[in-house]
C-alpha cells in the first residue's frame, strides 16, 4: 500500500516568537515492513534544517528561526510504502521459562523493561498488574494479547480527561484517556511482566480508500511494541484492542512520548500564548505499476 | 602557645602530624618547631589576618541574602597540612592513571560502548545511572576529553594509606580556596613556607586555560573561552569570577549566549562573538532547553546540536556524570584494568552494591556499622553514617533502600585522618590544639596530556568527631603543602 | 564587552546620577518652601508635573504635603523613581559587575544602599531634613569620587559615563523646566525677590551657584541662568558639556567595533539642537518648548544606545 501524508503543524503566537529552537520527529520509519520513499519538512517562515539520527535511531530534523515571526508552519510530507507483515514463527514459551532469561535481558533490554517518565512503576500501576499477572504456564504472547484486550475493555477512549504530560498513573485514576494513554498504561504492564515494551508514534491510516482528514490536536497515533520469543518487536494497538496492520505507520520509537514527540521547540517571546493547531491528511494511492523485483516478496496486484 | 603537650594522637586514628610517639611525620617538622612555639597571641594574631585578607580578596562562598549584604568566608584553619614528595609521587601517579581510566569510560559509555559489551560494567547499570544523558550519544569531543577537569575525593585510613572516597568529574569546585589560601599562608608565615620548599600552586588558572585552548575544535590559534557561570547567586559564584579572572576569558551566563547555524556565540556589545570552548559550571540538566530542562534559562538552546556538529567543546562534557556515580564507583578498578591494563595504583573503599539482594540483606543486618549513600548525590548530601545515626534515621534509611536499592551503596566506617586544628573557645588562651577529620580533593586537569595541581583542598571538620567537611555543613579548610623532592 | 554587563554598568552609574538629582530638586525646593511662604495651594505640583508621577503619587496620597511628598519622593520603594528605588536599582545592577569595578566602589554602594534599607519618615523629623540631605550629598559626592578615580578610561567606564551624561542633560533640562515653566506663572513677579530667590535656588541644586557668579556676576538674570545652565561649555552640569562627555565616550565605543558603524543619529540630532541656540533665542522662542526638546532628544537617545548596546533579546 502506498500513502501520501501530509501533518501540518500551526503556531500562532499572540506575541511574536524568536530565537526557536526545534526538532522534528515526523519522518516515517524504514523497516521490513514500511518503506519511506519520500519526505520533505517544509517549514514557514523558511529556514535550513540539520538532520541526525536521536539515540533510539529515530531520525530527527532540527531547525531555528532567529528573527522574530508571527507564524510558524510545519508541514512534513511524506510518501510512505506499506507491506504486509511476514512476520517469523512464535515461539511457545511459559512464563516460568520466560522469567529465567530476566537478568539478561534487563541488560541488552533495559530502556524497554524499566520505568520511564510516563510509565511509572508506581503503587497504582503495581496493584493494576497484580490483577491480571500473567500465571507461570501462561504463554507470553498469549499475555500479551490477553493484556491488550483487557485494558481496551477496562477503559474507555476519550480526549479530555488526561493531560499531554499525563503519567499511566492519570487514566488508572480516571478510567479512561487518549491513545497514547493506552499506550503507557499497556507498556507498564507488560514491562512489570518483564516483557521488553517500547512506544511507537505514528499514524492509523483510513479503513477505506478515502483521504482522511483529521483536524485537532491528535493527528498523530500512539501504540506499542512487544518483544515476544521469536517473533521479535510485535505490535499492538491498545486503544483498538488488536494488533498493527498495514494501516499503522510507524514515525518513532522510544520509551514513551517524552521521547517521541513529533515537535519539540523552545522560543522566547514577550508574554503572551501560543495557539497550536494541527491538520493530518492521509491518502492511500493506487500502487503505480514498477518493475519487478524478485526480491521483494510482498509484490502484489493493485489495490482498488 | 596551645598547649602542645596536651595534643595526644589518638592509636585508633591516623594524626598527619605526628606518630605514636608524638614524632613529626616526614616533612612536618618545619612546621611543627615554628608553628606551635607561637605564643596565643600572635595565633591570635595570624587567624585575625587571614580573615582579614579572606574578606579584603572577597573570597566567599554565597550570598546575596535579600536584605542581608553580609557574606560568609569559608573558615581557614592556618596549621597546613603537608604532604611529602614520596607519598605525593604515588598519589600524582594515581591520579592520572584514575582520571584517565574515567575520561576513557565515558568517552566509551558515549561512543562504543564495549566495557559494556564485554561485562566489565554492568549495561543495566549505566543505563539506569540518572546521569547517563542518552543526547550525548554521538557526541565526539576533541581529543575524545569528556573529562577535562577532576576533583578526586582522597581519604587517609588508620593504616596511614590514601583510599579513593568520591569521583568529581561534573563541576567540581573549590580550586580558587586552594589557590587563595596559598596567596594568604604565604604573607602569614614566608619564612616557614620558603625553608620548607612548597611547590607553587599558582600555575593552576594558567595550566586550565592551556587545557581549555587544547579542547577547542576550530585547530585555530587563538579560541574563544568562556566560562559559564549561573550567576551571582551561585555558592560557587566568586571560583567563576576568580577563575575566569585569573585566566583572563569571557564570564558569561545564559541569557549572554546564542547559537545561530550551530554555532555558540556570546552577545557582546559589537555584535556576536563565536566561542570555540565552554567552560561550564552548570550541570546538564540546565545546559539546553531543547533536550533538557525547558524551563532552564541558565543555559542555551541548541547547544547540544553545536557540539553534535563540532563547532564548540564543552568541559566537562554532557553526561560525564555517569562516571562519579556512587555505583560506578565500584567498578572503577576494573575500568583501570579494563583500559590501561594497569593496577590500580590508588584503592577505592570497599563498596557494596545494594541492588544486590544477597550484599543487601547482609547490610540491612549491621546497617549501623556503614555509611549509606544515594548513587546519584554528590558532597555529603544524603549521607547516613550508621554508627552515629539515631534509631530512627536507620530505620528511614532500611525503609529507603528497601524502596529503592538500586539507589543505595554501603561502605564500611572509615576512620579518616585527624589533623591539629585551631579551636576557638573559652579556655584561658581562647583557642586549643584539637584533632581534627580531614580529606583531600586534589584537582587533575585532562587536555593534550593530563596534569595533577601539586596541591589540592584539605577540608576539615570543624565540629569534634564530625566527618562530614563540606563548607555548607560546618566545615573549614587548610593550605595543604607539597613539599618539593 | 557582553551586553548585559554594559547594561549594568549603565544603569548602576544612570541610577546613581538619578537618585543624585532628586535628592537635590527635594533638597533645594523644600528649602526654598520654608524660606519663602507659598502662595500657592499645591506648591509641590511643579515637582510632581516635571516627573510626570502625579498620577503616581495621586493613588497613594491623599494630601501634598511636606510628609508625603518628602516619603514619596525619598523613601517609597513603591515609587520607581524615587531616591530609594534608584539606590536599590544601582546596587542591584552592581552585584553583577564585583569584577567590573573596585571593590572600594562595590563596599560604598553596598552601604549606601544597606544605609537606605533602613530609612524611615522619622528621619526627616530626627536628625531632620537638612541633614538627611547633607549626609546623602556626602554619599554621592564619594561615591562619584571613587568612580572617577578607581575605574581606568575603559569600554565599561565609557558605558557608565553614557549613563551619567544621559541623565544628567535630562534632569538639569528638567530642573530649568520646573522653575521656568511651572513655578511664579505671574508676569509681575518676573524678576521680583521671590523669582531671584527661585533662580538661585535652581543654581545651588546644580552645586553652580559660584560658578554662574564667576562667570555673570552677582546679578541673577534669567537668560545668563539659563545659558549657564544649557550652554556653558565647562560647567561639569551643564547640558552642553555633558552631551560633549556623552560624545565622547560613544566615539570611544565606536572606536572598539570590528568594523565602521553608522554615526548616532539621535546623538547628532541633538547636538545640531544645542549648537543651533543661544539662551536669548531660546527664551523668546519658547524655553518650555526648547526644554522638552531636549528631553525628548534624550529619550530617542537612550532608545538608540539601548537598541544598538545593550539589548540581549
Amino acid at each position: 500500500m502506498l500513502l501520501r501524508i501530509c501533518h501540518t503543524t500551526r503556531f500562532e503566537y499572540q506575541a511574536p516568537a524568536y530565537d526557536s529552537h526545534n526538532e522534528a520527529r515526523m519522518r516515517p520509519l524504514e523497516g521490513a515492513t514500511q518503506r519511506c520513499v519520500e519526505f520533505e519538512l517544509e517549514l514557514m517562515p523558511n529556514s535550513s534544517t540539520f538532520e541526525y539520527d536521536d539515540y533510539y535511531g529515530n531520525r530527527v530534523y532540527g531547525f531555528s528561526i532567529h528573527d522574530p515571526h508571527p507564524n510558524l508552519i510545519v508541514a512534513a510530507k511524506s510518501l510512505v510504502e506499506r507491506m504486509p507483515a511476514a512476520p517469523p514463527p512464535a515461539i511457545p514459551t511459559p512464563f516460568g521459562e520466560y522469567l529465567l532469561e530476566d537478568h539478561v535481558r534487563n541488560r541488552t533490554e533495559y530502556d524497554f523493561l524499566n520505568a520511564s517518565r510516563h510509565v511509572p512503576f508506581s503503587e497504582p500501576m503495581r496493584k493494576f498488574f497484580w490483577l491480571a499477572k500473567p500465571d507461570p504456564s501462561e504463554d507470553v504472547a498469549a499475555y500479551a494479547n490477553r493484556i491488550v484486550a483487557f485494558i481496551r475493555d477496562q477503559f474507555v477512549y476519550e480526549p479530555g480527561m488526561t493531560k499531554v504530560h499525563s503519567t499511566a498513573d492519570e487514566i488508572l485514576s480516571v478510567g479512561g484517556g487518549v491513545c497514547q494513554d493506552f499506550a503507557h498504561l499497556t507498556i507498564g504492564v507488560l514491562r512489570l511482566a518483564g516483557i521488553p515494551t517500547r512506544y511507537v508514534s505514528g499514524y492509523l491510516a483510513p479503513a477505506a480508500k478515502s483521504m482522511v482528514e483529521t483536524v485537532g490536536a491528535q493527528a498523530s497515533h500512539a501504540w506499542l511494541e512487544a518483544q515476544l520469543p521469536g517473533q521479535g518487536w510485535t505490535g499492538f494497538d491498545p486503544t483498538n484492542g488488536c494488533m498493527v496492520d498495514e494501516r499503522h505507520i510507524r514515525v518513532a520509537i522510544g520509551r514513551d512520548y517524552s521521547d517521541v514527540p513529533p515537535l519539540r521547540g523552545v522560543y522566547r517571546s514577550h508574554g503572551g500564548k501560543q495557539l497550536m493547531s494541527v491538520e493530518l491528511q492521509i491518502e492511500p494511492l493506487p500502487d503505480a505499476p514498477r518493475p519487478t523485483d524478485p526480491s521483494n516478496s510482498s509484490n502484489q496486484q493493485n489495490q482498488q | 602557645m596551645p598547649d602542645w603537650a596536651a595534643y595526644k594522637p589518638d592509636a585508633n586514628v591516623f594524626d598527619e602530624m605526628m606518630d605514636l610517639s608524638s614524632q613529626p611525620r616526614d616533612g612536618c617538622a618545619g612546621v611543627i618547631d615554628t608553628m606551635f612555639s607561637m605564643p596565643p597571641a600572635q595565633f591570635t594574631e595570624i587567624c585575625a589576618r587571614a580573615d582579614r585578607m579572606f574578606r579584603r580578596m572577597g573570597v566567599t562562598f554565597n550570598v546575596y541574602g535579600a536584605a542581608d549584604g553580609s557574606e560568609r568566608i569559608f573558615p581557614f584553619d592556618p596549621i597546613p597540612r603537608v604532604i611529602d614528595a614520596s607519598t605525593w609521587a604515588t598519589l600524582e601517579a594515581g591520579l592520572i592513571q584514575r582520571v584517565r581510566a574515567l575520561n576513557a569510560f565515558v568517552a566509551d559509555v558515549y561512543g562504543e560502548g564495549c566495557v559494556l559489551s564485554d561485562g566489565v560494567v554492568p549495561r543495566d547499570l549505566v543505563l539506569g545511572c540518572p546521569q547517563f544523558r542518552r543526547a550525548a550519544v554521538g557526541i565526539k569531543p576533541p581529543l575524545g576529553n569528556f573529562v577535562t577537569v577532576a576533583g578526586i575525593d582522597l581519604v587517609r585510613g588508620a593504616d596511614g594509606r590514601f583510599y579513593v572516597l568520591e569521583d568529581n568529574v561534573r563541576t567540581p569546585s573549590g580550586v580558587s580556596y586552594v589557590i587563595e589560601n596559598r596567596v594568604v599562608m604565604t604573607r602569614l608565615v614566608p619564612t616557614l613556607m620558603r625553608a620548607s620548599r612548597v611547590r607553587s600552586v599558582e600555575r593552576y588558572p594558567a595550566d586550565l586555560l592551556q587545557c581549555l585552548m587544547e579542547m577547542s575544535p576550530s585547530g585555530k590559534s587563538n579560541p574563544t573561552i568562556a566560562l559559564l557561570t549561573p550567576g551571582p547567586f551561585n555558592s560557587a559564584f566568586f571560583e567563576h569570577v576568580f577563575l575566569s579572572q585569573q585566566m583572563g576569558i569571557e564570564l558569561v551566563e545564559g541569557v549572554d549566549l546564542v547559537c545561530v547555524d550551530r554555532k555558540l556565540y556570546m552577545k557582546d556589545v559589537h555584535g556576536l562573538r563565536q566561542i570555540d570552548v565552554l567552560y561550564r559550571r552548570i550541570d546538564d540538566d540546565f545546559l539546553d532547553p531543547l533536550v533538557f530542562r525547558p524551563d532552564s534559562l541558565l543555559g542555551v538552546a541548541g547547544l547540544t546540536a553545536v557540539l553534535r556538529a563540532g563547532n564548540a567543546a564543552i568541559a566537562n562534557g554532557v553526561g560525564t556524570g555517569v562516571a562519579d556515580d556512587k555505583a560506578v564507583y565500584a567498578y572503577t578498578p576494573a575500568m583501570i584494568r579494563y583500559y590501561l591494563a594497569e593496577e590500580p595504583i590508588l584503592p577505592i573503599v570497599e563498596t557494596y552494591l545494594l541492588r544486590d539482594p544477597e550484599v543487601r540483606e547482609q547490610v540491612l543486618k549491621n546497617l549501623e556499622r556503614y555509611v549509606v549513600k544515594p548513587t546519584g548525590a554528590s558532597g555529603g548530601y544524603g549521607v547516613v553514617i550508621g554508627p552515629k545515626a539515631s534509631e530512627q534515621e536507620l530505620a528511614e534509611t532500611r525503609e529507603r533502600i528497601i524502596n529503592d536499592p538500586s539507589a543505595f551503596i554501603a561502605q564500611p566506617v572509615i576512620a579518616l585522618s585527624v589533623h591539629p586544628t585551631i579551636i576557638h573557645n573559652g579556655s584561658e588562651s581562647g583557642m586549643r590544639l584539637m584533632p581534627r577529620h580531614i580529606d583531600f580533593r586534589p584537582f587533575v586537569l585532562l587536555g593534550a596530556k593530563p596534569r595533577v595541581l601539586a596541591g589540592g583542598l584539605t577540608r576539615v571538620a570543624l565540629r569534634e568527631g564530625s566527618l562530614i567537611v563540606n563548607s555548607s555543613q560546618g566545615g573549614g579548610s587548610k593550605d595543604t603543602w607539597v613539599l618539593e623532592a | 564587552m557582553l551586553r548585559r554587563i554594559a547594561s549594568h554598568l549603565f544603569w548602576t552609574a544612570r541610577n546613581l546620577e538619578r537618585a543624585e538629582w532628586r535628592a537635590r530638586l527635594l533638597d533645594v525646593n523644600y528649602h526654598l518652601l520654608i524660606e519663602s511662604p507659598p502662595r500657592d495651594a499645591q506648591p509641590w505640583a511643579p515637582l510632581l508635573a516635571i516627573f510626570g508621577e502625579r498620577e503616581l503619587f495621586a493613588e497613594a496620597y491623599t494630601t501634598a504635603d511636606d510628609a508625603s511628598i518628602l516619603n514619596f519622593f525619598a523613601l517609597d520603594i513603591d515609587n520607581p523613581n524615587s531616591i530609594r528605588s534608584c539606590i536599590d536599582n544601582a546596587r542591584n545592577n552592581a552585584i553583577s559587575l564585583r569584577h567590573y569595578i573596585s571593590s572600594e566602589l562595590w563596599l560604598d554602594l553596598n552601604t549606601l544602599y544597606l544605609n537606605a534599607q533602613e530609612w524611615t519618615p522619622e528621619l526627616f523629623i530626627s536628625p531632620g531634613v537638612f541633614a538627611f540631605f547633607a549626609d546623602l550629598k556626602d554619599s554621592f559626592y564619594r561615591l562619584s569620587g571613587i568612580l572617577q578615580s578607581t575605574i581606568p578610561r575603559d569600554i565599561a567606564y565609557d558605558f557608565m559615563q553614557l549613563g551619567i551624561m544621559l541623565e544628567r542633560t535630562e534632569d538639569v533640562s528638567r530642573m530649568l523646566d520646573v522653575k521656568y515653566h511651572f513655578l511664579l506663572p505671574r508676569l509681575e513677579d518676573v524678576g521680583g525677590s521671590l523669582d531671584i530667590l527661585q533662580w538661585a535656588a535652581v543654581l545651588r541644586s546644580a552645586s553652580g551657584l559660584e560658578a554662574y557668579r564667576k562667570r555673570f556676576g552677582n546679578a541673577i538674570k534669567i537668560d545668563n541662568v539659563v545659558e549657564f545652565l544649557l550652554f556653558d561649555s565647562t560647567f561639569p552640569r551643564s547640558a552642553r558639556f555633558s552631551l560633549a562627555m556623552l560624545e565622547t565616550s560613544l566615539n570611544s565605543i565606536k572606536r572598539e567595533a570590528p568594523e565602521p558603524s553608522p554615526p548616532s543619529a539621535q546623538l547628532e540630532e541633538l547636538l545640531a539642537l544645542m549648537r543651533s541656540k543661544r539662551s536669548l533665542e531660546v527664551i523668546k522662542s519658547g524655553l518650555h518648548q526648547f526644554l522638552l526638546q531636549i528631553q525628548d532628544g534624550c529619550a530617542a537617545l537612550g532608545d538608540e544606545v539601548f537598541q544598538r548596546y545593550l539589548r540581549t533579546d
